[in-house]
């Protein structure tokens, strides 16, 4: 997976490409630092497929975002991914773009 | 060359049965001549004796006037009549056979009647007959000289009067006797009788004609001593021999005989007899000219036909040939190339050509990635229109087959085209079959071909679906099928294999080729191919081929479908497991394969990272095994987790409530339900000591 990182007056924006799943969900956790950070954007456009261990990473952020008072929001999933939102009931949570 | 040699034979011809002819022309001019000197001959003596026995029967008859009745007369009356009459006896005979009168007195008292040679004058006394002669003979009672007898009736039968001539005095007699018959008297064209006095030599005949001096035979070149006469016997049975003389001055063919004291010739001047040759011979040279002028002539222009026809004929061979080349070079170039490798079936296919075109072809082609299309067809006809109409059958079945891949719909409306543009009338026989990969069914349509042979248990696919192509318009084919297992050949061949002969006329026929076949056993196509066509040419070694061979075996090879491999417990193995999938994936899919969407592919990911994590981070397991295995009917994809750590089973759990938000959810526990809700079926079973999880995804 590739992970792409830009952070703008507070606004970090993660484009991920590849696979999100227990090999590559260490990786982006450890590119979140989220100190300092009131939005986090999920650019998942070129995500093939996510796992729960990847969806443990968003709903990290999810937490933290709403702790701090900021926002999290993922935008263009694909279909599969978007089924696994929508399996795992965080399509009606997450703030879909 | 020839034609100097023809007319050559024919002169020698000519020439040989001209000589032949001449034979047989001098043949036949001897029996003429024989034939002439015989009939000159019998005449001359046949007319003497008869103006002889005139003169007599006159004789006779006068006596018999002046004697009135059978009275007994006087001998010097009698003598006195013989004077009279210029004869030698006169007897008087009565009814009784009794001689009465006579100038001869010894005869007086003799009896007629029975007596060997007199008793045939007693006929006269049957008041019927009135002259009876005799020819000269020996006299009865001086046999020194010959006389001749001859009597007539007195009216009523009542006796007769006999006269009796001698032989002397009828030499003297004979000049004027033949001084009226022999003038100008001739036989054949040329022939004359010459008579001469036997004593003197001298002609009593008249040889004026001949406008020679000669006299006497001898004179006339006669040579007496040469000749050979013969006398002629009373029966007229002997004419004597023919003998060759020079009469004046002319070589002759002679008979000649003596009578009454001459000799009569007969003679036939040899230029009659070369003349009759000649018209023999000339008659038939002009017709055997003929016939030789117009045989040779006929035999030359025959021949020269023959000529012309024999290079005619040798440039039709050389139009012929250039024609097959064409034929062939059509024929070979409309065969396919090698398709590329594919997992799913093996092809080979090889067409040997006759040395005259049979019209054999054969194609394959992928219709779609999991649909092989194969066919072998034998066109009827040689030639370019063969050649020419066997393209045009390949094309039409090719594109109607890409367009309905049902061969048997493919052949009707292949069918139906051909029949429509068909002006040599020719048609052929074909074997269409199309091979779904993935099941190994071949559809199958057959028309009119050799039933090809399943290799593996020689057995003949016999199914036929209607008659030839191109024969009937409107006809229907029938579709068959039936199933290749994994790794099973087909074979598929034209009627010049079966038909090969060997040098006794035998057929290779399909029980050798069932032989063969089972021979092969589980060969390669190429192998299969080229032990059939060594088999077909040991058997007809020495015989030229006489139609195309040709050969095409397919193998169905199964597309892999199922793979598994052993992980350890760690991340590194998820990651492993991860890339198996791919791996697998890639391997059973693909041209005439199974068909696996990209977002299955991702799901199955998900489903391998969900149950692996489970596996590696709770099980205790010392590895875990993933089977992969891509299913038909439903269309999918089976997964089957096996591990050896403590006993799990991932379905005994409560799905955890995802309507919570999202602040009061436990982080985890969202593995198994997005498994359950990603897959269509799920089982676990604890089977010796591990875990036994299957998820079936379908596609």
């Amino acid at each position: 997976m590739q992970i792409e990182k830009k952070i703008e007056d507070g606004k970090m924006t993660l484009s991920l490409s590849g696979r999100l799943d227990t090999n590559t969900s260490p990786d982006l956790e450890a590119e979140m630092k989220l100190d300092g950070i009131n939005e986090v954007v999920f650019d998942l456009a070129n995500l093939e497929y996510i796992s729960s261990a990847g969806l443990r990473v968003l709903m990290t952020a999810q937490k933290a975002m709403m702790l701090c008072g900021g926002k999290m929001s993922v935008s263009k999933p694909n279909a599969t991914v978007m089924d696994v939102f929508d399996i795992t009931g965080l399509s009606s949570v997450f703030t879909i773009v | 060359m020839r034609r100097v040699l023809i007319y050559t034979v024919a002169f020698v011809l000519y020439a040989a049965l001209l000589c032949v002819t001449w034979g047989i022309g001098t043949k036949q001019a001897e029996k003429k001549t024989e034939w002439q000197l015989d009939y000159g001959v019998i005449d001359v003596h046949d007319t003497v004796a008869g103006a002889i026995d005139t003169m007599l029967g006159h004789v006779a008859r006068i006596a018999v006037r002046h004697v009135g009745s059978a009275e007994p007369l006087s001998m010097e009356r009698m003598s006195a009549g013989a004077k009279e009459l210029d004869i030698d006896e006169i007897n008087v005979v009565n009814r009784d056979g009794l001689i009465i009168a006579s100038n001869d007195p010894s005869c007086l008292g003799v009896v007629m009647a029975g007596d060997p040679v007199m008793d045939q004058f007693m006929q006269l006394t049957n008041g019927v007959t009135a002259t009876v002669s005799q020819p000269f003979r020996p006299h009865a009672r001086n046999p020194n000289f010959r006389a001749k007898y001859l009597a007539a009736a007195f009216p009523g039968g009542d006796g007769f009067v006999q006269v009796g001539l001698d032989e002397r005095r009828l030499y003297k007699m004979l000049p004027s006797i033949l001084g009226y018959i022999f003038d100008e008297w001739l036989f054949g064209r040329t022939g004359f009788f010459l008579c001469s006095d036997l004593q003197t030599g001298k002609f009593i005949s008249n040889p004026s004609r001949h406008r020679d001096e000669a006299t006497t035979l001898a004179e006339a070149g006669y040579d007496v001593e040469a000749a050979s006469p013969y006398e002629i016997v009373a029966d007229g049975t002997s004419y004597g021999k023919t003998f060759v003389q020079t009469l004046f001055g002319e070589t002759c063919y002679c008979r000649a005989f003596k009578f009454g004291g001459h000799l009569f010739v007969a003679a036939l001047p040899d230029r009659e007899f070369y003349d009759t040759r000649t018209e023999f011979i000339s008659v038939f040279a002009v017709l055997l000219f003929a016939v030789l002028a117009a045989f040779s002539s006929l035999l030359d222009k025959m021949l020269r036909d023959s000529d012309r026809l024999k290079a005619f004929y040798a440039s039709a061979e050389k139009r012929r040939a250039k024609t097959m080349e064409i034929a062939k070079t059509i024929q070979t170039s409309a065969l396919p190339a090698p398709l590329p490798d594919n997992p799913c079936f093996r092809l080979d296919a090889a067409m040997q050509a006759a040395r005259e075109v049979g019209g054999d072809f054969y194609d394959y082609f992928l219709i779609d990635s999991s649909h092989l299309a194969f066919l072998v067809a034998d066109v009827s006809g040689k030639g370019i229109s063969a050649a020419l109409y066997m393209m045009t059958a390949k094309t039409l079945i090719k594109d109607t087959l890409l367009a309905v891949r049902n061969p048997a719909v493919a052949l009707t409306k292949a069918n139906a085209e051909l029949c429509r543009n068909n002006p040599a009338n020719m048609f052929l026989t074909a074997w269409v079959g199309v091979l779904d990969l993935e099941t190994g069914i071949v559809v199958y349509a057959n028309a009119g071909h050799n039933p090809p042979c399943r290799v593996a248990n020689a057995e003949y696919v016999q199914g036929l679906s209607g008659p030839v192509l191109a024969f009937l318009d409107g006809v229907q084919y029938k579709a068959r099928a039936f199933r290749l297992a994994q790794g099973e050949s087909l074979f598929l061949y034209t009627d010049g294999v079966t038909e090969a002969l060997d040098s006794k006329n035998a057929l290779f026929g399909e029980d050798r080729l069932a032989d063969t076949l089972r021979a092969v056993g589980s060969a390669e196509p190429h192998h299969v191919c080229n032990i059939v066509r060594a088999a077909v040419a040991a058997f007809s070694e020495g015989v030229p081929q006489a139609d195309d061979i040709t050969v095409l075996a397919v193998t169905y090879v199964a597309p892999p479908r199922k793979a598994s491999r052993s992980f350890p417990p760690t991340q590194a193995g998820i990651a492993s497991a991860s890339d198996w999938l791919d791996e697998a994936i890639g391997r059973f899919v693909g041209d005439g394969q199974a068909k696996v969407s990209k977002e299955t592919i991702s799901a199955l990911h998900v489903i391998i990272d969900e149950v692996c994590s489970n596996i590696v981070k709770h099980s205790g397991a010392s590895g875990f095994d993933l089977d992969i295995e891509v299913t038909r009917n439903p269309d999918g994809v089976k997964l089957t987790f096996i591990d050896d750590g403590a006993a799990y089973d991932p379905l005994g759990h409560v799905d955890p409530d995802v309507s919570l938000a999202v602040e009061k959810r436990p982080i985890g526990g969202l593995g198994i339900l997005m498994v359950k809700k990603m897959s269509d079926s799920l089982s676990y079973s604890r089977q010796n000591n591990r875990n036994n999880f299957v998820v079936v995804k379908n596609t």
